[in-house]
C-alpha cells in the first residue's frame, strides 16, 4: 500500500535544524561581534530550498505510483503509548500534503530570498531568519503528518512562530500586544481542535490513530459524534484561519515585518485550516450540516471581511482583510464539499496574495515605512517592476480570466450552485464583485493619479532585484496557475483535481454545461462591474476620503474588537484581578499565613515559661520529676 | 537496743539540722544546723560499721568542707541589706515539698520492696581503714587517680576564679 | 532495720531538693546541695554494710572528694558575684532572662 521512505523526515528536518543553527549563532554573537548579514541570508536560504528539491523528489516518486497506492510513508519513531492512543513522529506524503508541500517550500524560498534585501539593516536580521525557519519547519510539520496529534504539533509550532514574528519588532508596545492577541484568539481555536481530536479518538482511535486507519474505520462513528467532532475542529479552523468569530488577529498581525505577513498571514499558515478539513474530508463529507455550517461560515466571513477591506486605509490592512475573505472562499469550497476546488484556491491564492504582500513591502519600503495608502499615488512611474507584478497579481485576486485567480475562485462557485447551495453562490459572486472593488481601489490610489505626498515621492525607488525577482517569479504563478486545473468547458483536464482525488472523499458534482457558463458568466461580470466602479471612483486619481454613516461604521470594522474587549476581554480580566485581590489573600495565602501565624502564637505562649531565673528552671526539673515519679509509682503497684 | 535509742537520736538531730538549714534565713545559722546534721551522720556511719567513713566524714566534711564555707560566709561580710528579702519563704516551701513529696513516696515505695535485713555491728575490721585502703588501691585504682585529678583541676579553678583576673571589674 | 536508714536518706535528700528550690539565698542553695550529697552518701554506706561489701565506703569517699572539689569552686564562684553585685539573691543574676 504505502512505501516507506526515510528521506520524508528530512524536508521538516532542514529548516529546523537551521532555524536552530541560526539562533545559536545569533545568540553568541550578536552582543560580540556582529556576522555579515550575507551569512545569515545563505544560511537562511538553504534550509527551505533543499525541502523544495526533496518536496520534488516526492512530487517524481508519487507520480511514479499508480493512483490508487499513491501513498509515501515515514515512521521516524514512536513518540508515545499509552493504552490504546499510540503515536509515531509519522510522516504521510500522498498527494494532498505533495501539493501543499510543493508550493509552502516554494513560495517559502521565494519570501526567504525576499527578506534577505527586506530587513537587510535590522539589528536582529539573524533571529529573523531563525524565526522564519523555524516557521517553515513547523508547517512542514503540520502538512507532512501523518495523524492528528503529529499535526497539531505543527499547528501549535506555526502559531507559537506566528506570534514572535508579528512581536519582532518588540520595542513599540502594539506590536506585542498584536502578538499576543494572535496567539490567544489561536489557542481559543486550538482549545476546540484539541477537543475535536478527542471525540475522535474516543469514538474510532482505538485501532490506529493516524489519517489512514482513521479513513478506514470511519464507518464506526456515531453519527452524533462525527458531527461533533467536525463542529469541534472547524473550531480550531477558524482560530488559525480567521474566520468568524476569531478572525480579528489577523488584521492586527500586520504589525509584523511584511515578509511575515506575505509568508504567514497569506500563503501558508492560515491555509493550515483549509487543509485540515481536507484532510478530514472522510469525515466531512459523511455529515452534510458540518459542511453546510462550515461553508455558511466561511462566506459570510468573505462578506464582513470585503465590507472592511472596501474602507481601510492601510495598504497592508487591505490585503489582510482580502486574506480573511478569500480564505472564506476557500471554507465554502471545501464546505460544499469541494474539496480540490478548495484547495486548488489555496494554491492560486498563496501565489498572488504572496505577490501582492510582498509587492505591498516593496512599496512600503520604498517610501521608508509609510503605509496609508491616502499618502502614495503616482507611483507607477517611480516602480514600474512592481506595478506591473502587482497589477498582475491583483487582476488574479479581482478573478478575472484568464489569471489564475479567476479559475479556482470560479471553480469553488460552480461547485457552490452544482451542489444546490444558490444562498452560498449568490453571496460568493456579491464577494467577488467587492473583491475587484477593493482590490482596485488599492492600485488606483497608490500607483496612479497625482502623488499626495510629494516629500515621500521624491524618495522614492525602484526595490533591489534580490525584492523584485522572486516577485516576478510569483507573478508569472499568478499569471498560469490557474491553468493546472483547467476545467473540461475550456478544454482542460483538471490535473489537480485529478491528482488530488486519492487523498480526497470527494464527489464531483456534474452539472448540465448551462449551470457552468452561468457561474463563469457572473463572476466575469461580478468582476467587471467591480473594476469598473473602482476606476470611476479613483482611477483618475481621488483625495482621501471622510466617511459618514455606515461607511464609518465599516471603517471602525463594526467595532467588533471593542465589542470583544467589552464582552470577554474586560469581565475576564476583572474575574483574574478579582482572584488577585480578593481570593488569592484570604483562600490560599491566609492558610499558609495561618500556619506561620500558629506558630508565632503557639511560641509566644511558650515563651512565658522562659524567665530568666536558674532557679525557676531547676523547679522545672523537680517539677518533671515528680510526675514521673508519680506515674511510676502508679505502675509499681 | 542501745543501738536503736542512738539511731533515733542521731536521726532526729540530722532532720532538725536539715530543717533549720532550709528555713534559717543567714546563712550562718543555716551552716550552723547543717554541721549539726553533718555530725550526726558520722554518728549514724558509725552505727553502720563504717569506721573510715565516720572518722572522715568528721574530718573533710564537717572538718574542713564546713569550715570552708563558715570561712567564706564570714569573709564576704554579709550585711542584713545583701541578704535577700524573702517573705514568702515558708509558702515556698511548703509548695516545695507538696511537689517533692511524690518524689519522696515513690523512692519509699521502692525501699518497702527491698528485703529486710539486720545493720549489727560488724567484727572481722570491716570498714576499717587497711580493708578500705586495701579496696581502694587495688580494685578502685583508677577512679582514684581520676578524682585525684579532679581536685587538681578544682585546686587551679578555684586559684584562677578567685585569684587577680577575676577581680579586674 | 536497714530500712530506717533509707527513710533517713530519703527524707534527707528531700528536704535538700526543697532547700534548693525554694530559697533564693546562695549559701543556703549550695549547702542544700551538700545535704542532698550526704544523703547519698548515708545510702552508700547502709547498702555496703547489707551487702558486707567495701565498695559502698570506696563510693562514699569518692563522693566526698568531689564534694570537696565542687566546694572550692562553688565558692569561689560566690566570692565573684559578690564581688559584682553585693547581693546574695539567685533573682538578680538574670542575664538569661529574654
Amino acid at each position: 500500500m504505502e512505501q516507506s521512505v526515510n528521506y520524508l523526515g528530512l524536508i521538516p528536518l532542514f529548516p529546523l535544524m537551521g532555524a536552530v543553527f541560526i539562533g545559536l549563532l545569533h545568540v553568541f554573537t550578536c552582543n560580540r561581534a556582529k556576522l555579515p548579514e550575507k551569512v545569515y541570508g545563505i544560511l537562511a536560504c538553504i534550509g527551505p530550498v533543499l525541502s523544495f528539491v526533496l518536496a520534488l523528489k516526492v512530487f517524481i516518486a508519487l507520480k511514479e505510483l499508480p493512483a490508487a497506492s499513491r501513498f509515501l510513508s515515514h515512521k521516524a519513531f514512536i513518540w508515545f503509548s499509552v493504552g490504546d492512543l499510540h503515536i509515531d513522529m509519522g510522516f504521510l506524503a500522498d498527494p494532498l500534503s505533495c501539493l501543499m508541500l510543493l508550493f509552502v517550500t516554494f513560495i517559502g524560498s521565494l519570501i526567504h530570498i525576499y527578506s534577505i534585501g527586506y530587513m537587510g539593516g535590522d539589528k536582529n536580521y539573524g533571529k529573523f531568519f531563525a524565526y522564519m525557519n523555524l516557521f517553515l519547519g513547523s508547517m512542514l510539520v503540520l502538512v507532512l503528518g501523518d495523524s492528528p496529534v503529529v499535526m497539531f504539533v505543527g499547528w501549535e509550532g506555526v502559531g507559537l512562530c506566528s506570534y514572535l514574528l508579528i512581536s519582532f519588532y518588540s520595542e513599540d508596545r502594539s506590536n506585542v500586544l498584536a502578538g499576543n492577541k494572535a496567539f490567544i484568539v489561536n489557542r481559543i481555536g486550538d482549545l476546540g481542535f484539541v477537543l475535536g481530536m478527542s471525540f475522535l479518538f474516543w469514538g474510532i482511535g482505538a485501532s490506529g490513530f493516524d489519517y489512514l486507519s482513521l479513513k478506514a474505520n470511519v464507518q464506526n462513528l456515531e453519527p452524533a459524534i462525527a458531527l461533533t467532532v467536525c463542529l469541534l475542529l472547524f473550531v480550531g479552523a477558524t482560530g488559525k484561519s480567521a474566520q468568524i468569530p476569531l478572525y480579528v488577529w489577523l488584521p492586527d498581525a500586520m504589525a509584523g515585518p511584511t515578509p511575515v505577513s506575505a509568508l504567514i498571514h497569506a500563503a501558508t499558515m492560515v491555509t493550515a485550516g483549509v487543509y485540515m478539513v481536507a484532510r478530514f474530508s472522510f469525515l466531512y463529507a459523511g455529515v452534510e450540516l458540518a459542511g453546510n455550517i462550515v461553508a455558511w461560515v466561511g462566506i459570510l466571513t468573505a462578506l464582513l471581511a470585503a465590507i472592511f477591506g472596501m474602507f481601510q486605509e492601510d495598504i497592508k490592512k487591505v490585503l489582510a482583510y482580502s486574506t480573511v475573505s478569500q480564505l472564506g472562499y476557500m471554507f465554502a469550497g471545501v464546505g460544499v464539499a469541494a474539496y480540490s476546488a478548495g484547495i486548488f484556491h489555496v494554491f492560486t491564492h498563496a501565489f498572488f496574495k504572496a505577490l501582492l504582500f510582498l509587492g505591498a513591502g516593496a512599496v512600503i519600503y520604498a517610501l521608508h515605512h509609510e503605509q496609508n495608502i491616502w499618502k502614495m499615488g503616482g507611483l507607477k512611474a517611480k516602480m514600474p517592476r512592481t506595478y506591473i507584478t502587482m497589477v498582475i497579481g491583483a487582476f488574479a485576486l479581482a478573478g478575472c480570466p484568464p489569471f489564475s485567480g479567476f479559475f479556482s475562485k470560479d471553480e469553488i462557485l460552480y461547485s457552490a450552485l452544482a451542489t444546490g447551495h444558490y444562498g452560498i453562490w449568490a453571496v460568493g459572486v456579491l464577494v467577488a464583485g467587492m473583491t475587484a472593488y477593493y482590490t482596485f481601489r488599492m492600485i488606483f490610489v497608490v500607483f496612479h493619479g497625482e502623488p499626495r505626498d510629494h516629500h515621500a515621492y521624491e524618495h522614492a525607488h525602484e526595490a533591489p532585484s534580490v525584492m523584485t525577482v522572486p516577485l516576478i517569479i510569483l507573478a508569472v504563478g499568478a499569471l498560469f496557475a490557474g491553468f493546472f486545473n483547467l476545467p473540461a468547458i475550456f478544454g482542460g483536464d483538471q490535473m489537480v483535481s485529478h491528482w488530488l482525488a486519492p487523498s480526497l472523499s470527494e464527489h464531483h458534482p456534474h452539472a448540465s454545461v448551462f449551470v457552468e457558463i452561468i457561474a463563469i458568466g457572473a463572476s466575469v461580470v461580478a468582476f467587471a462591474i467591480g473594476f469598473k466602479i473602482a476606476y470611476s471612483k479613483f482611477g483618475q486619481g481621488a483625495p482621501a476620503p471622510s466617511y459618514k454613516g455606515f461607511a464609518d461604521f465599516a471603517y471602525h470594522k463594526f467595532y467588533v474588537d471593542e465589542l470583544y474587549d467589552a464582552v470577554i476581554v474586560q469581565p475576564y480580566k476583572a474575574i483574574g484581578s478579582s482572584i488577585w485581590k480578593v481570593i488569592e489573600p484570604n483562600v490560599t495565602d491566609a492558610p499558609v499565613k495561618g500556619v506561620s501565624r500558629l506558630y508565632m502564637v503557639l511560641g509566644a505562649a511558650f515563651k512565658v515559661f522562659q524567665v530568666g531565673y536558674v532557679r525557676v528552671y531547676a523547679i522545672y526539673m523537680v517539677l518533671g520529676l515528680s510526675l514521673m515519679s508519680l506515674l511510676l509509682s502508679q505502675s509499681l503497684n | 537496743m542501745f543501738a536503736d535509742g542512738l539511731f533515733l537520736g542521731f536521726a532526729v538531730l540530722a532532720v532538725l539540722g536539715a530543717v533549720g538549714l532550709v528555713v534559717f534565713r543567714h546563712p550562718m545559722n543555716g551552716a550552723m544546723s547543717f554541721v549539726v546534721t553533718l555530725i550526726s551522720l558520722a554518728g549514724l556511719y558509725a552505727l553502720l560499721s563504717a569506721k573510715l567513713i565516720f572518722a572522715l566524714q568528721l574530718i573533710v566534711y564537717a572538718g574542713a568542707i564546713m569550715s570552708l564555707i563558715v570561712f567564706i560566709i564570714m569573709f564576704l561580710n554579709i550585711q542584713p541589706s545583701d541578704l535577700p528579702q524573702e517573705e514568702t519563704k515558708l509558702f515556698y516551701i511548703l509548695g516545695g515539698s507538696v511537689v517533692v513529696l511524690p518524689i519522696g513516696l515513690f523512692m519509699a515505695k521502692i525501699v518497702k520492696s527491698l528485703p529486710k535485713s539486720s545493720t549489727e555491728i560488724v567484727g572481722n575490721n570491716f570498714g576499717g581503714v587497711k580493708e578500705v585502703g586495701l579496696l581502694l588501691f587495688r580494685d578502685w585504682l583508677v577512679p582514684f587517680e581520676i578524682v585525684s585529678i579532679l581536685l587538681l583541676v578544682s585546686l587551679i579553678g578555684a586559684v584562677i576564679l578567685a585569684g587577680k583576673r577575676g577581680t579586674t571589674k | 532495720m536497714m530500712h530506717n536508714y533509707l527513710y533517713l536518706a530519703i527524707i534527707l535528700f528531700c528536704l535538700g531538693i526543697v532547700g534548693v528550690i525554694s530559697r533564693r539565698n546562695v549559701f543556703t542553695v549550695f549547702m542544700s546541695i551538700e545535704l542532698m550529697l550526704n544523703a547519698a552518701n548515708l545510702a552508700f554506706i547502709a547498702f555496703a554494710r547489707v551487702h558486707e561489701n567495701m565498695d559502698g565506703h570506696v563510693l562514699a569517699m569518692m563522693v566526698m572528694a568531689v564534694a570537696a572539689a565542687e566546694a572550692a569552686l562553688a565558692l569561689a564562684v560566690v566570692i565573684l558575684l559578690h564581688k559584682h553585685k553585693s547581693k546574695l539573691d539567685t533573682n538578680v543574676f538574670s542575664l538569661l532572662k529574654g
